[in-house]
């Protein structure tokens, strides 16, 4: 048995062993008082058992409680130092825990079910970029694969009403429930028989949160009849609470894919998804068989694809299965998208770690130099080398342990505020778990090593010369250290352009993108949206509503140009169906964004014809539709498609003409868009008009409240929809913008500790040049001339390093244009501001230095 | 001999006469010390301040182990064994002094 086992025996058994050595004790004691012989050698028995209970404890633990007694009364001592030195590490660790929290919560939380180890996602990669499956390939290969204990389907996103509150429904397979291993707070999960196309049964299981903030808990939950876009659907389940969903969404309500029929009844697209073979688009996962591996699964997928394709006679394409883990990160679609994101801004927050570590060490470096001789006198007193570094180092670790209790301080209210605003119809959740932890660990003793370990070497190498000289001058052995701190200098500098610089890119790149064209009048434009009691509204009455409405609007005198359409412009809201050139014989089926629009929307929203003609009032009902330029551009490029039919939603319809792009639904990309004209089938209208005044809101107001007395009207600019799509992306630029002020801030700090060091340390020969009659402008130059040569290498490499990250941002978010040199010029003289303020102080304190009690300092 | 108070013992030395004190077989803390007066002819008294942190020390290094037993009065004592360890160690220990104290005689003989 070791010595380290045997101490940490007794240390398990610490209290038996304390109370068998006072026995033994006590038995010596009576043995001498029954000898007779009381003695004065007896002394004090508590101090003797202490003497001889000490012997197990560890020697430097004990040292160690020493060394952090000592190192607290120096922090208490130099209070300044250290609350410069907390809020610096503080909120550099916190930047990088609220970072690391956030990054956890979107991308590495896996699926809450049961036994996720062995449960998949399938992707699905073919030459034309493959994208999902059908559901009737979906029941095909879950009814064929061996691999799986069992595979589900489905499909995100679909957005409802439940009353009146918008929800996020999903559809899933019937053995959704089963094959996850989903926990129930109530009730069950779907059934198999719950999910046949041909049979749809109106069921649903709502979420906790659901459960809780919309039905109050309702302990009659199961079982109770709700109303979603008007139709009656039953309860049968309420999902466990720490369940949010498969998706990244919040998700409210669960359906059986067969349940869209009793949901859209008016929707004959909804048969087709259900079962026709090439219909894409539904994601879909598995639970692997114990024993199989990942790439015998993806072997059997697609051949049975194969299989499928040729059953059904669909062209037949190279398609390549991958099956990855449930977790965010590991979507391989995802991961291309995200991953430079992701490195950028863990790019970021480490640079403000490191810009706090070298902040922190040159402060450190400066009190080293200022307890030079306290070490040399502890040094000649026998105090080993190794016990100064050890102490030295203590104190960082005290730093860097309160640093990170701060850190954890931020990362519990930052994070979850961030995503609440951002991101409300995400399900992501900002928790505080062992892995947040252990993150917080290593951030803050890396960065302890960091910035403690480097000053502590060096601060003992000079004591010990000094020591060796006896308490003489150590001028002569600060070169070293001198490099040491310009070198950290230089760190602070470069991290700080680096930061700014990308701060200030990422800012005016933000400018840019409110100046963007969204292809809309947006400064000019009302949406008015009309809210109508919806249990009465199904599809004839939005139809005659939609007719009558339209009539009205052509027949009132001296409007501004006004229109109709399904989805207003940027709201967010999404209709897509599907979509096939004629003219291709063997393309695919695909699916495209759609909206209804009435024969005046284009020009109330500002949207020009490009070619062809306009709908007209008679189009309605006809089987007629205008495309975009995008779509133009990528189904008939060089050639006009004016005249052209397409098959979409199951009927053919020819093309009459083409209307300018737009970002349709958000800004992230322009996308192809097909236009139908309104029929009112789909749902209530937005109506747009090319006026801000509320005369005319008034006006339209009047005509929709003679037409259906319930109906509320509500305006909103289009300026203002435009201003909330834009929000993330402000956001975004905001916490750039803040992060390259902390930097200088926190450099600013650093600089000014070098500057007031330098000044302390030259105070003789200060007052020696002052003597000899050098001015004030020479001994500030004095100053700051011993810092120029650092700060010239940081802002050179800074620069370079901001170029660098800029390449990498240009990858992270395409769109902001990255190439922005009034932004570096910008900084770099913010910078040299930065630097003659933090100089200022010390300098002016330089060239008041008394010559006389300068010279008789020493 | 008598007259003389009793030696403060040279450093170092504790240990070695407590393993020697062992070698002869277990024995409790008390009996260690009356044992080395008695050899000593009560010049060594190994009072319970030095004793018990050796025998700790020596507890930790795995010189010896020690086991609860009856004493002679039929109380509990806690009884001390060497170790194989602490055999080798006495060899070592005992050695080393040898050489010291020749050491010594060389120098105080000199003349």
């Amino acid at each position: 048995m070791s010595k380290l086992l045997r101490r940490l025996r007794y240390w398990l058994h610490r209290d038996r062993m304390d109370a068998e050595l006072a026995e033994e004790m006590e038995y010596h004691r009576s043995m001498i008082v029954g000898d007779g012989r009381l003695h004065a050698e007896m002394g004090n028995s508590t101090l003797s058992r202490e003497d001889a209970r000490e012997v197990w404890i560890w020697p430097w633990l004990e040292s160690f409680s020493q060394d952090a007694a000592y190192a607290l009364r120096t922090m208490r001592r130099e209070p300044g130092f250290t609350v410069v030195a907390l809020l610096a590490l503080g909120s550099a660790i916190g930047l990088n825990t609220s970072l690391f929290t956030i990054f956890n919560a979107i991308a590495l939380r896996p699926w809450a079910v049961r036994d996720v180890a062995q449960v998949v996602n399938v992707n699905r990669f073919s030459p034309q970029g493959g994208g999902d499956f059908s559901i009737a390939e979906y029941r095909y290969l879950a009814q064929q694969s061996h691999s799986f204990n069992g595979m589900i389907a489905m499909q995100n996103g679909e957005r409802v009403k439940l009353d009146e509150r918008p929800m996020q429904l999903t559809y899933v397979s019937g053995n959704y429930f089963r094959v996850l291993g989903i926990g129930m707070e109530r009730g069950r999960g779907f059934l198999d028989e719950e999910d046949v196309p041909d049979a749809p049964v109106p069921v649903a299981v709502i979420s906790h949160q659901l459960w809780q903030n919309y039905f109050g808990a309702d302990p009659q939950m199961v079982g109770r009849t709700i109303r979603m876009d008007d139709q009656p659907f039953t309860v049968v389940g309420v999902a466990s609470e720490d369940f949010t969903g498969t998706n990244s969404l919040r998700n409210d309500i669960w359906a059986p894919l067969a349940a869209k029929k009793r949901l859209r009844p008016s929707d004959p697209s909804v048969q087709a998804w259900l079962t026709a073979p090439d219909f894409c688009c539904t994601p879909m996962a598995g639970r692997l068989n114990a024993g199989v591996t990942r790439v015998h699964a993806q072997a059997e997928l697609e051949v049975l694809i194969n299989q499928f394709r040729d059953y059904h006679h669909i062209r037949k394409e190279h398609t390549q299965i991958v099956l990855a883990g449930t977790s965010w990160i590991e979507t391989p679609r995802k991961k291309k998208q995200v991953v430079p994101l992701i490195l950028t801004m863990f790019l970021a927050v480490t640079l403000v770690l490191m810009l706090a570590c070298a902040n922190v060490g040159n402060l450190l470096l400066a009190r080293a130099a200022a307890r030079c001789q306290e070490m040399a006198v502890r040094l000649s007193l026998g105090s080993s080398r190794a016990r100064l570094i050890r102490q030295l180092l203590v104190e960082s670790m005290l730093l860097a342990v309160a640093a990170a209790a701060i850190g954890l301080a931020v990362a519990l209210v930052v994070p979850s505020t961030l995503l609440h605003r951002l991101a409300q119809d995400q399900a992501w959740r900002a928790v505080l778990n062992w892995k947040v932890l252990a993150y917080t660990i290593g951030v803050a003793v890396v960065s302890c090593l960091a910035f403690g370990l480097a000053p502590a070497l060096h601060g003992t190498k000079d004591a010990i010369s000094a020591a060796l000289k006896a308490g003489g001058s150590v001028d002569g052995v600060s070169g070293q250290r001198l490099k040491l701190r310009s070198v950290l200098l230089s760190v602070q500098v470069a991290t700080s352009v680096i930061l700014l610089a990308t701060a200030g890119v990422l800012v005016r790149g933000m400018q840019r993108t409110q100046n963007l064209d969204s292809g809309y009048d947006v400064a000019n434009v009302n949406v008015l949206t009309i809210d109508l009691p919806a249990s009465q509204y199904t599809g004839p009455r939005t139809r005659a509503l939609t007719r009558d409405l339209m009539a009205q609007l052509e027949l009132v005198q001296g409007l501004p140009p006004v229109g109709l359409a399904l989805n207003a412009p940027l709201s967010n809201s999404k209709y897509s169906t599907s979509f096939r050139p004629t003219d291709e014989p063997n393309s695919r089926m695909l699916q495209i964004y759609v909206n209804d629009i009435s024969p005046g929307y284009a020009a109330a929203v500002g949207m020009r014809l490009v070619a062809g003609r306009n709908f007209s009032a008679e189009d309605s009902g006809r089987d007629v539709l205008m495309i975009n330029e995008a779509a133009a551009r990528r189904w008939w490029p060089g050639e006009s498609p004016v005249g052209k039919t397409v098959l979409t939603n199951n009927k053919m319809c020819q093309i009459v003409g083409i209307l300018s792009d737009t970002y349709a639904n958000d800004l992230s990309a322009i996308e192809a868009v097909i236009y139908l004209p309104i029929t009112g089938q789909r749902g209530a209208p937005a109506i747009v008009v090319h006026d801000r005044s509320t005369g005319t809101v008034n006006r339209i107001a009047t005509i929709v409240k003679q037409l259906e007395p319930r109906a509320e009207v509500r305006a909103e600019s289009l300026a203002a929809s435009f201003a909330r799509q834009l929000q993330p992306s402000i956001y975004g630029s905001e916490i750039a913008g803040f992060l390259g002020l902390l930097a200088l801030a926190i450099a600013s700090v650093g600089m000014y500790g070098v500057f007031a060091y330098v000044v302390g340390q030259r105070t003789r020969e200060i007052g020696v040049r002052m003597a000899l009659g050098a001015r004030p402008a020479q001994i500030a130059w004095l100053v700051l001339g011993s810092s120029a040569r650092a700060l010239g290498a940081g802002l050179i490499f800074g620069v370079a390093g901001a170029a660098a990250v800029a390449t990498l941002l240009a990858h992270a978010m395409p769109g902001i244009q990255t190439q922005d040199p009034l932004a570096y010029v910008a900084v770099i003289l913010l910078l040299t501001a930065a630097v003659a303020l933090a100089s200022a102080f010390p300098a002016r304190r330089a060239t008041r230095i008394d010559p006389v009690r300068a010279l008789r300092w020493e | 001999m008598g007259t003389h108070k009793p030696l403060d013992l040279l450093p170092g030395t504790l240990d070695l006469l407590i393993l020697k004190a062992l070698a002869a077989g277990k024995m409790h803390g008390y009996g260690i010390a009356q044992m080395l007066k008695a050899t000593s002819d009560d010049v060594l008294e190994v009072g319970e301040s030095s004793l018990y942190p050796a025998l700790q020390r020596l507890l930790l290094n795995g010189s010896v182990v020690a086991e609860w037993g009856a004493s002679e009065n039929n109380r509990r004592a806690r009884y001390y064994t060497l170790t194989p360890l602490g055999r080798k160690q006495l060899a070592a220990e005992r050695a080393d002094f040898e050489r010291m104290i020749t050491a010594i005689q060389r120098v105080l003989l000199a003349n």
